[in-house]
C-alpha cells in the first residue's frame, strides 16, 4: 500500500524522530518524475530516538512485509535495536526504515548529506540529490541506472536555473 | 519558477548544451518535460502528486490482478 508521505512526515516529526526521507520518495521532493510506492527513511539508531519511532510507529501496526503471517513479530526499542535494516507493512502503508544506507554509511552520514524541505508548514530532512546518486549507484541495479541520468539531468537542470 | 525561469528551463530540455548531463538525460530517454513541470511545483505539491499517482496505479495493479 502506498503511505501518503505528507502523513508519515507529520507523525514522525510529532514524535520529534530523528530521521532523513531517502529513496524514491525523496527524489520527488526534489522535482523527479518517478513513481514510488514505499517511503524509505534512514534513522538515527541512538536509544532515545529508536523509542520515539517506536512510539510513533507503533500504533500502526508494523510487520515484515513480505514475511508469513504467522511469523512472530514484534515492532519495538528491543526489536529494532537487535536489526538494522526493515522493510515494513504498516497501517499508513509500505514503509523501510533503514539504520544504514548504501554508498552512504549510518545515519550521522546521511545526515551530513541531507537538506531540509519545506512541506507546506512542516520541514522535512530529505537526502541531497548527491546523496541519492550515491546511493543509487551503490545499490548497482538496474531499475536504478535511468534514475541515476534522471538525478544528474535534474541537478544541472535546477543549477543552472539558480535552484537550490 | 518566475516566468524567466521556465523560459529558461524550456530552452535548457529543448536544445540542451552539448556534452551537459542534461543532454545526457534526454538522449537516455528521459521525459525533461514531466522534470520541469516538477520544478514548478511547490515540494507538497510534488508530493501529493505522487500519492496521486501511485495509488492510482496501485489500484490499476489491483484490478488487473483480480482480473486475471
Amino acid at each position: 500500500m502506498t503511505p501518503n508521505s505528507e502523513e508519515c512526515i507529520n507523525i514522525l516529526n510529532q514524535a520529534e524522530v530523528e530521521y532523513v526521507v531517502i529513496g524514491g520518495v525523496a527524489l520527488v521532493a526534489h522535482g523527479s518524475a518517478r513513481a514510488t510506492f514505499d517511503l524509505d527513511v534512514c534513522y538515527q539508531r541512538s536509544k532515545d530516538n529508536i523509542e520515539k519511532l517506536c512510539r510513533a510507529l507503533g500504533p500502526f501496526h508494523p510487520r515484515l512485509r513480505g514475511a508469513p503471517l504467522d511469523l512472530p513479530f514484534r515492532f519495538d526499542p528491543k526489536t529494532v535495536t537487535a536489526g538494522l535494516n526493515f522493510t515494513l507493512a504498516t497501517d499508513l502503508g509500505d514503509f523501510d526504515l533503514l539504520g544504514e544506507v548504501a554508498g552512504l554509511g549510518f545515519y550521522d552520514a546521511v545526515y551530513k548529506s541531507s537538506q531540509i524541505k519545506k512541506v507546506e508548514n512542516i520541514e522535512c530532512r530529505v537526502l541531497s540529490l548527491d546523496g541519492l546518486y550515491k546511493a543509487k549507484s551503490a545499490a548497482g541495479r538496474d531499475k536504478d541506472r535511468e534514475a541515476l541520468k534522471e538525478i544528474k539531468g535534474l541537478k544541472e537542470l535546477k543549477e543552472r536555473l539558480g535552484e537550490e | 519558477m518566475t516566468p524567466k525561469q521556465r523560459k529558461l528551463a524550456y530552452e535548457l530540455i529543448t536544445n540542451p548544451p552539448p556534452g551537459s548531463d542534461i543532454a545526457a538525460a534526454k538522449d537516455y530517454g528521459i521525459d525533461l518535460t514531466l522534470l520541469v513541470e516538477n520544478l514548478d511545483l511547490t515540494v507538497v505539491e510534488r508530493l501529493r502528486k505522487l500519492y496521486s499517482v501511485a495509488t492510482f496505479l496501485e489500484k490499476m495493479r489491483k484490478s488487473s490482478s483480480i482480473g486475471r
